[in-house]
């Protein structure tokens, strides 16, 4: 991968309002059409299809959107941090706009696996109804698979209730495996037995992933930072 | 208009892919507060999901048209997933536009794309979850005037009760027009009816309202199905033909998707048209005279898009690309100024000879997965009944060169049904894909041999109105599967991998192609009986079809399988494409005679009659290479 002759560059882009809807892969492919319409002089890969030399953040779920989420980009030409943003300026749909951006080494970490503690902030349509109280686990199921999580494992700065009680922060880590917590699965057991309403609906739908039903009491969750430990 | 966004967002948790529904993409054009809120509202709707109408050229084509003019601007539209339909009907949530997230139903006018003869329940569906009246004379001052076009309008007879009007023909300028009538009409506030009236006197305009069933006398008398009741309608409604196609730029701005769709890529339009003859096929006809764009243009707009689009693949689109006079000019300038860039150039389909493979290595790289050739008929006898003028030297010098060129698969496609057909032809089917399949053996590099495959895959012909076949009935669902068992027994080789598309849903296609006014109810009572996404082989539902024609009095399988006479007046007689009857007819005798007819941008004019009609005459760029 590390190959001295190119520049990496390392770009920061808001995931949010709509496009927090997105899918990782959608998110993949419009930031490639990004960089191709600010005419970046991008690297391409050797090969039978030869693709743009990309590489992408850790991933977030459809509906959890993101303001400090990033990608990296081979170039074959220098090109100033300055030059770069103009450029992105009238090529990303504003929903999905780039930041900021800088060069990175050729042997610094991906940055899928950067950054591995995120923060999230959580907005409700409507303050909470109790205390909040952790869950000791969270099941995620998938494929018809269940997995039970132990919220301890991941979770690293226990939720946050503002004044008004309608904005929550919390912070999750990816475990060393790569092996993470979604923050939606995370919120929905979260919020669960505060508006009995909502919990019927999420029983009787039996939704298992993502917001679902709990999308109701949500106005936006997001992941406001990614650091290193 | 009523910005429906809240609603929806509350419920895209709940759904299947919400990206499809949230538009706000690159490319999409959005009203702005210096806009006059009294413009003229046109919403351009294709009734299939997002994934399948994202792509659809005639909905780019026709929202731009209008967004180029004052005084009016277009939105789009697309039927959502079954999901969200169901969700939406639950929460009372109307269809919406993209662009505004607005109610379908406040539009002004809304048109509607018949793209295959799959689509008229959807088309149903459309209307009422927008909650627009489904039949025309429902309609009243504050409805839309709902509009449909697109390739299935040829035959609109069995959709003639949903549409207020229906435009025959190309539609960048007639949209442009109904719009503008609709606006002028609304300011001088004339009735619905005065306004039906002046859509009924632009050019390529049909007025269902305006016309009544005749009686079998009358019909004979007159030779048409239907007769005017209106001053404003005419007996004969002549396609319209965009005679700025070839001058115009190749570039055509569109939207870029989130979501994965089919066919996303930049689409470049390079020419209009085939002149080829293919008798069974419906767009052959309709979309004459073949017209060019230049090589200049085409290089020029395909640069441009990609660079405003950040598509890495473009394609050169038309019924036949590689019959494009400068095709090889275009690819090779299109290869050497793209090189580096990781983008890649496609041709939709390629000539069945060896100049067809040579184009698609031109544009296929390193890359070179599967190829595919339409071969259509097993036996020379059957491809001259229908005049797909291939050899049998044309088929294997493509195959060869092609696997010689590094391609290890390649899939053909046949139909079965065609008219004279017999089992001769279909065992001739099984006979030639093992043919080809000995060839790529021998032409293959030793090495892929174990990589090579060939794929056959039969379609039951569904005989169009407007073609030399019109005249002919499909083969019974029961028969096609038998045709279909023989082809699939007499293919022994196992390396060939034999499949169909399920002959189930082909009689719908058969009568929405050659119905007549009678098919109204048919559709309707289907989609009451629970029909939508007919095209979907998951959705198809054959049973809600077949009660709805015992429920209407309609037998479906006669009304698919019915052969027509020559002196018989059809029941799309009043609608022309330009090519003459006296043509079709002709050549229908040529196809039992089992003569061909050449392509006429190669061997000169054969004598359709639209060229001489209208005064025009097929623009090619340079002399065409056969
Ligand atoms: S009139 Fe002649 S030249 Fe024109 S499309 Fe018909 S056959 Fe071709």
């Amino acid at each position: 991968m590390a190959d001295p002759s190119l520049f990496r560059l390392r770009v920061w882009f808001k995931k949010q309002g709509r496009c927090a809807m997105l899918a990782h892969l959608e998110v993949a492919r419009t930031i490639e059409r990004e960089i191709r319409r600010a005419h970046l002089p991008f690297a391409i890969s050797n090969g039978f299809s030869p693709h743009m030399r990309i590489s992408l953040g850790s991933a977030l779920p459809v509906g959890v959107g993101g303001t400090k989420e990033c990608f990296d980009v081979f170039l074959t030409q220098y090109v100033s941090p300055q030059r770069v943003m103009e450029q992105f300026a009238s090529a990303c749909a504003p929903d999905l706009a780039v930041t900021s951006c800088k060069y990175v080494g050729p042997h610094d970490p991906a940055p899928s696996a950067a950054y591995p503690i995120s923060k999230y902030e959580l907005v409700l349509t409507r303050p909470l109804a109790h205390e909040l109280s952790v869950p000791e686990t969270v099941t995620v199921v998938r494929k018809k698979k269940t997995r039970i999580l132990q919220v301890s494992d991941f979770l690293v700065d226990p939720p946050q209730v503002s004044a008004d009680k309608t904005t929550i922060t919390f912070s999750t880590k990816a475990q060393s495996t790569g092996a993470t917590m979604r923050p939606d699965v995370f919120v929905c057991a979260l919020l669960s037995g505060q508006w009995p309403e909502i919990d019927a609906a999420c029983q009787s739908e039996g939704h298992t992933l993502g917001l679902g039903h709990m999308a109701a009491a949500v106005d936006t969750l997001t992941r406001i930072d990614q650091r290193m430990i | 208009m009523r910005d429906l966004w809240p609603q929806v967002k509350a419920l895209l948790p709940l759904v299947e892919h919400p990206v499809r529904y949230i538009d706000h993409e690159f490319g999409t054009v959005h009203r702005s507060a210096d806009d006059d809120p009294n413009d003229t509202s046109y919403c351009m709707i294709y009734p299939d999901t997002y994934e399948l109408g994202q792509a659809n050229q005639a909905v780019r084509i026709l929202v731009n048209a209008v967004n180029a003019h004052p005084h009016m601007f277009a939105e789009r539209a697309y039927l959502p997933a079954a999901d969200f339909i169901d969700l939406m009907r639950a929460h009372d949530l109307p269809l919406f536009s993209m662009e505004s997230c607005a109610p379908v139903a406040d539009f002004d006018i809304v048109g509607i794309t018949l793209p295959h003869e799959l689509a008229a329940t959807n088309v149903l569906e459309t209307l009422d979850l927008a909650g627009i009246p489904l039949h025309s004379h429902d309609r009243t001052e504050d409805d839309p005037f709902v509009v449909a076009g697109g390739p299935c309008t040829y035959n609109p007879e069995p959709y003639a009760q949903f549409f207020d009007a229906i435009c025959i023909g190309e539609g960048e300028e007639q949209t442009v027009e109904i719009v503008d009538a609709v606006r002028a009409g609304r300011a001088a506030h004339k009735s619905r009816k005065e306004i039906l009236e002046d859509l009924a006197d632009i050019s390529g305009m049909y007025v269902p309202s305006f016309y009544e069933l005749s009686d079998n006398e009358t019909a004979k008398k007159t030779g048409y199905a239907v007769h005017p009741i209106n001053p404003h309608a005419k007996q004969v409604i002549e396609k319209r033909i965009w005679e700025g196609f070839a001058d115009s730029s190749a570039w055509e701005p569109c939207v870029v998707p989130y979501a994965e769709l089919v066919h996303d890529r930049l689409n470049i339009e390079i020419l209009r048209g085939c002149a080829r003859g293919c008798r069974f096929c419906q767009a052959g006809m309709t979309y004459r005279p073949v017209r060019e764009r230049s090589a200049d243009n085409i290089v020029k707009s395909a640069l441009e898009g990609l660079k405003k689009t950040g598509y890495d693949e473009v394609s050169l689109t038309s019924l036949s690309s590689t019959d494009h006079s400068q095709i090889r000019e275009i690819l090779t300038r299109l290869n050497k100024a793209l090189e580096g860039t990781g983008t890649r150039v496609s041709i939709p389909s390629q000539r069945l000879d060896a100049f067809g493979v040579g184009m698609a290595e031109l544009v296929a790289g390193k890359k070179r997965g599967g190829l595919t050739f339409a071969i259509e008929a097993g036996t020379q006898r059957l491809r001259d009944v229908i005049n797909k003028n291939v050899t049998e030297e044309n088929i294997f010098s493509a195959v060869d060169q092609a696997f010689h060129a590094g391609w290890h698969h390649c899939k053909l496609y046949f139909m079965v049904g065609l008219p004279t057909e017999t089992d001769d032809d279909l065992r001739g089917i099984a006979d030639i894909t093992q043919r080809v399949y000995e060839a790529a053996k021998k032409a293959i590099d030793p090495r892929q041999k174990n990589r090579l495959k060939v794929g056959i895959s039969l379609a039951v012909f569904v005989p169009k109105s407007q073609t030399p076949f019109q005249w002919d009935g499909q083969i019974s669902p029961e028969e096609a599967q038998r045709r279909i068992n023989i082809v699939r027994d007499a293919i022994t080789n196992r390396g060939i991998d034999v499949s169909w598309h399920d002959p189930r849903s082909s009689f719908v296609e058969a009568i929405m192609s050659r119905g007549g006014r009678e098919c109204g109810p048919l559709i309707e009572q289907a989609w009451k009986n629970g029909a939508r996404f007919d095209a979907w082989r998951e959705f198809f539902d054959e049973d809600a079809w077949r009660h709805a024609g015992d429920e209407v009095g309609i037998d479906v399988d006669s009304i698919a399988q019915r052969n027509f006479d020559f002196d018989e007046v059809l029941p799309w007689q009043h609608i022309t494409s330009g090519v003459h009857t006296s043509f079709l007819r002709l050549e229908r005798k040529r196809a039992e005679q089992e003569k061909v007819t050449p392509d006429c941008t190669f061997a000169g004019c054969t004598g359709c009659g639209l060229c001489t009609d209208r005064g025009i005459d097929f623009e090619t760029q340079e002399v065409r290479h056969g």
